[in-house]
C-alpha cells in the first residue's frame, strides 16, 4: 500500500496546478 | 517642450523601473504602454503638450505599473484598454500554449506519468498568459506534490533499515 501512493499522487500534482491555472486565467478574463 | 520627448522620457523612466523584469516582459510592458498612449492621444483627439501631459498623468508613475506588473494578478488600476488592444495580444486567455498546458498537466498525469506534467510545466512556461509568479507557484504544486511522496517514501524505507539493523544485527 506504501508503495502505491506515489503512483496515486503522481496525477495529482498536475491536476492540482492545472486547477490553479484555470482558476487564475478565468478570474483574470471576468 | 517636445511632446514626443515627454513620450520618451515617460518609456525611458519605465524601462529603468521595469529592470527587474525579464527583458522580453520589458519590451512587451513598453510597447503595451505606447500603444495605451496613442490610444489615450487618439481618444484626447490632440497631441499638444497638456493632453499628452493629462495622458501620462492618468497613467501614473512608472514604478506603480511595474509594481502592479511584478504583482500581478492584471493591469494596475485606471488601465482600461487592454481589451482593445488589437488581435494576438492577451484578451482571449487561451491559446494553444495554454490549452496544451492544461491538458499535460491533467490527461498527460494520468497517460504520460511524470512526463505528461513536465511538458505541461514547459508549456506553462511558455504562456504569456501567466505571471512569472503564478507560473512558479504552478511548477512548486507539480514539483512537490510529485516528488514528496517519493521523498516520504525513501524516508521511511531508511527508518525501517535502521530499525531492523538494531533489531536484528
Amino acid at each position: 500500500m506504501d508503495v502505491a501512493l506515489p503512483f496515486l499522487l503522481i496525477p495529482l500534482a498536475g491536476i492540482l496546478a492545472a486547477i490553479y491555472l484555470v482558476v487564475v486565467l478565468q478570474r483574470r478574463k471576468r | 517642450m517636445d511632446t514626443e520627448a515627454l513620450v520618451t522620457d515617460y518609456l525611458g523612466r519605465l524601462d529603468a523601473a521595469a529592470r527587474s523584469l525579464p527583458a522580453s516582459r520589458r519590451a512587451e510592458l513598453a510597447g503595451e504602454v505606447r500603444q495605451h498612449i496613442e490610444m489615450a492621444l487618439a481618444e484626447a483627439g490632440g497631441r499638444d503638450e497638456v493632453t499628452v501631459r493629462n495622458v501620462l498623468d492618468r497613467l501614473g508613475p512608472p514604478d506603480d505599473i511595474v509594481d502592479a506588473e511584478r504583482g500581478a494578478d492584471g493591469p494596475p488600476p485606471g488601465w482600461t484598454i487592454s481589451a482593445t488592444t488589437g488581435p494576438g495580444t492577451q484578451s482571449s486567455g487561451w491559446g494553444g500554449n495554454e490549452i496544451a498546458a492544461v491538458l499535460l498537466l491533467t490527461l498527460g498525469s494520468v497517460f504520460l506519468p511524470i512526463v505528461g506534467p513536465l511538458l505541461g510545466l514547459i508549456f506553462v512556461w511558455a504562456s504569456q498568459q501567466w505571471t512569472n509568479r503564478q507560473k512558479t507557484i504552478a511548477s512548486l504544486i507539480v514539483l512537490v506534490v510529485l516528488f514528496l511522496p517519493f521523498i516520504l517514501l525513501l524516508g521511511a524505507r531508511a527508518g525501517t533499515t535502521i530499525t531492523q539493523s538494531v533489531l536484528i544485527p
